[in-house]
């Protein structure tokens, strides 16, 4: 028992306060609003702006054979949309100061005599010019050129083959099953990881500002004078957030599942309480920021400098694979990333309680020791 | 006229320097907005990577023969990938679950048998899509050394596989594709949009929340010097952040500056006027802190981050989020941040996006004071 003298009286008391910070949090019309609606627009900004799968790259075509088989060439290359044309040009030269000016990221130029060259069988060279700015968007360039080029080499290779009257190589093929995604869409993948960053935002910086609050206006100091324990007070000042932080959750799962036509494979159960461990870290940094701030400026920069690098390094945007090896050793002292694990692996893999145990401990042991270490920070300040 | 003007010049200075004092007084403000900045940089320019290498691989070896286990040493030996572990296509589910392997390579059996009879074997790969970007990378180098295993077979058989076509990339301003050189525009964008709307939004809607701003406006100090006395500290220390992540940008990675420096100093000056802008009407209209927070990140941060082509590029969305980042003032900054510093573009070529940040920065600045004035009639 935390400090009560009476475990009923303390019940009573916990109870009453927690009725009042309900009551104050859902009468504030708009810190509701920003509760429910800024997770839904984020939700949706996200899930529609962030599409790893690049395509209309504008793109400037130089054919400097202007023949129907160089013409053929870029129809059939530019036909899937993965490059589109948005300028024409005479030669290199001006492709590159198109590129310069911003009127394409790519061009793709054609030597003369291409055409005549490949039906008699010469080599011939096709210049793709990159604007490496943004090296995502080149590399989609690079690589949709250079298989379309690709397949049209190997079939000529047959085709030559075939005229010399030897057998084709007899090649392994691949033949790829794509599991949870088939399409590969990016929206699935974002909504878990939205979650974790959401519920950041929502609990960690929310709390922090909401106690320096009182601490600026001096309300804290006010009910500390009052019988209740600091620690039942602090306990009752969070639980609007661990509902706020469950509705949320399932709200974005929702909104999800609407609109991007997300899955949901796994159980909602496994997902709360998931939820429920990932938000005694959050909440506990919101406490321990709290304690270390002087104004809510202050909490909500430090709120940031916690939640910028948290995000980065969670694998939500970025896979942690792809990180150095130190990087994705701090990886581990990350809540974010065991929530961002458990999230994707829940509602899109359909994991359970077997699958992802290991997070949910990780989770539970990261959030009994923030949140202890917040709330021992904070009776010292109190006291 | 000049003795009114020096008067309000004094006012004015006399706000800021309390602003001043008042982070002076308390500098883990300064600290944490000076070390955001760095700390960023340093974390997306070692961290922040789409390519993996030793993507984790089980492997379901069928044939057991000399053939097959060459082909799967061509999977792991380059690093490309890295063997997981043996396990049969049913336990791919389990894997998957756990994260204990992205992909599950099946090789046949008959595999070299098939590939000396001249009849193609098919190699069945089962991928985890959850993350597509890891997905399309393992489907690429899967595709890339299957087909080298069997233009290597073909040649070792006397059969000529010279490609009669070859494609050249020549890659303009970043050709070693360095992430650094891509986001430090970015994120100077994004650093600089919380110095200016949030900071500013909390500090004015803080002197309205203690109720200090009504004291404020009975002092003979008038209401425009009130407001530019906040704003200025901020502005300044907008440019300071500038400064940080350029600085940081070309002395730890290199990051260069092609076209003029002043260039990059006049977009990060108008953004910032733009962004000041914006926090002192997220102040006026929520007068609470908590609130402005929310409003600042929803209308300042996460456009900045999403619609300003920072991270993701704009020609690839949906026309209405398209259509809607005209009106991003970061947008044309990180433009305008990669065309000097990456392209060495002039304002021959970046004019229109000066323009557009100049007319923003008016517009917002307009409806800010207006409401400002209008709150207190």
């Amino acid at each position: 028992m935390i400090g009560g003298r009476r475990p009923g009286l303390a019940r009573v008391q916990f109870a009453a306060t927690v009725r009042k910070e309900v009551l104050q949090t859902v009468r504030d019309r708009r810190v509701m609003f920003m509760l429910v609606a800024a997770p839904l627009i984020q939700t949706i900004l996200f899930g529609f702006a962030v599409d790893f799968d690049v395509d209309r790259i504008p793109t400037v075509v130089a054919d400097r054979d202007r023949s129907p088989e160089s013409r053929e060439h870029l129809r059939r290359l530019l036909a899937d949309g993965t490059l589109r044309r948005t300028a024409v040009a005479g030669d290199a030269a001006e492709a590159e100061r198109l590129i310069d000016r911003w009127d394409a990221a790519a061009a793709v130029v054609l030597p003369p005599g291409f055409g005549a060259d490949l039906a008699a069988g010469r080599p011939a060279e096709v210049q793709v010019v990159l604007d490496g700015s943004d090296p995502n968007r080149s590399n989609v360039a690079a690589g949709a050129v250079s298989r379309y080029f690709g397949e049209v080499a190997e079939s000529m290779m047959r085709d030559r083959l075939e005229r010399q009257g030897l057998p084709s190589p007899a090649l392994p093929t691949v033949a790829p099953r794509l599991w949870y995604n088939p399409s590969l869409r990016t929206a699935p993948f974002m909504v878990p990881g939205i979650l974790s960053m959401l519920l950041v935002i929502v609990t960690t910086i929310v709390t922090a500002m909401g106690l320096s609050r009182e601490r600026e206006v001096g309300t804290l100091e006010q009910v500390m004078v009052t019988p209740i324990q600091p620690l039942w007070l602090l306990a009752a000042k969070m639980t609007p957030f661990v509902f706020i932080g469950l509705f949320d959750v399932l709200l974005v799962t929702t909104a999800g599942s609407w609109i991007f036509d997300i899955p949901l494979r796994g159980s909602l159960l496994v997902l709360f309480a998931g939820t429920l461990v990932y938000l005694l870290s959050t909440l506990g940094v919101g406490l321990l920021i709290s304690t270390v701030s002087s104004n809510q400026q202050q909490s909500f920069l430090a709120g940031f400098l916690f939640a910028l690098p948290a995000i980065l390094l969670s694998g939500v945007m970025t896979p942690i694979g792809a990180m150095p090896a130190w990087l994705q050793a701090v990886t581990y002292l990350n809540p974010l990333r065991y929530f961002a694990e458990a999230a994707r692996a829940i509602l899109l893999k359909g994991a359970g309680f077997a699958d992802v145990w290991f997070q949910l401990v990780a989770l539970l042991a990261f959030g009994l020791a923030i949140l202890g270490l917040a709330a021992a920070r904070f009776h010292k300040r109190m006291a | 006229m000049k003795r009114r003007l020096g008067h309000f010049l004094v006012r004015v200075g006399a706000i800021a320097a309390k602003e001043v004092l008042h982070i002076r007084r308390d500098p883990r403000t300064l600290y944490m907005a000076l070390v955001m900045p760095v700390l960023m940089l340093l974390l997306f320019g070692f961290g922040v990577s789409f390519d993996m290498d030793h993507i984790p691989l089980a492997v379901a070896d069928r044939d057991g023969t000399r053939a097959s286990r060459e082909l799967v040493d061509a999977f792991v030996a380059p690093g490309e990938f890295a063997l997981a572990r043996r396990a049969g296509p049913e336990e791919a589910g389990d894997l998957f679950r756990r994260g204990r392997a992205l992909a599950l390579l099946v090789v046949p059996r008959d595999y070299e048998r098939d590939l000396s009879r001249g009849a193609g074997p098919r190699l069945q790969l089962l991928v985890d899509g959850a993350d597509p970007v890891t997905a399309n990378q393992i489907l690429a180098k899967a595709d890339a050394i299957v087909r080298s295993v069997g233009l290597a077979r073909a040649r070792r058989a006397g059969l000529s596989a010279e490609p009669p076509l070859q494609v050249k990339v020549y890659t303009l301003y970043n050709p070693e594709a360095r992430s650094a050189e891509y986001l430090v525009p970015g994120l100077a964008a994004y650093l600089m949009a919380i110095a200016a709307v949030l900071l500013t939004a909390l500090t004015v809607a803080g002197e309205w929340e203690r109720g200090s701003m009504e004291q404020l406006f009975a002092s003979p100090v008038g209401r425009l010097d009130i407001i530019l006395g906040k704003l200025l500290p901020y502005l300044g220390l907008g440019i300071l952040q500038l400064l940080l992540v350029v600085g940081v940008g070309t002395a730890v990675f290199d990051v260069p500056i092609q076209g003029s420096p002043l260039a990059v100093f006049a977009f990060g000056f108008l953004f910032l006027i733009g962004m000041l802008g914006q926090g002192l009407l997220i102040s006026v209209v929520t007068k609470n802190q908590l609130v402005a927070t929310q409003a600042g990140a929803l209308s300042a941060l996460l456009p900045s981050m999403l619609l300003s082509g920072m991270l993701f590029p704009l020609e690839n969305m949906p026309l209405a989020l398209r259509v809607l980042s005209y009106v991003v003032p970061a947008r044309y900054l990180v433009r305008g941040l990669r065309g000097v510093m990456l392209k060495g573009n002039g304002l021959g070529v970046l004019w229109p996006d000066l323009l557009a940040m100049a007319i923003l920065a008016l517009a917002i600045l307009a409806v800010a004071t207006g409401r400002f004035k209008r709150r207190l009639a």
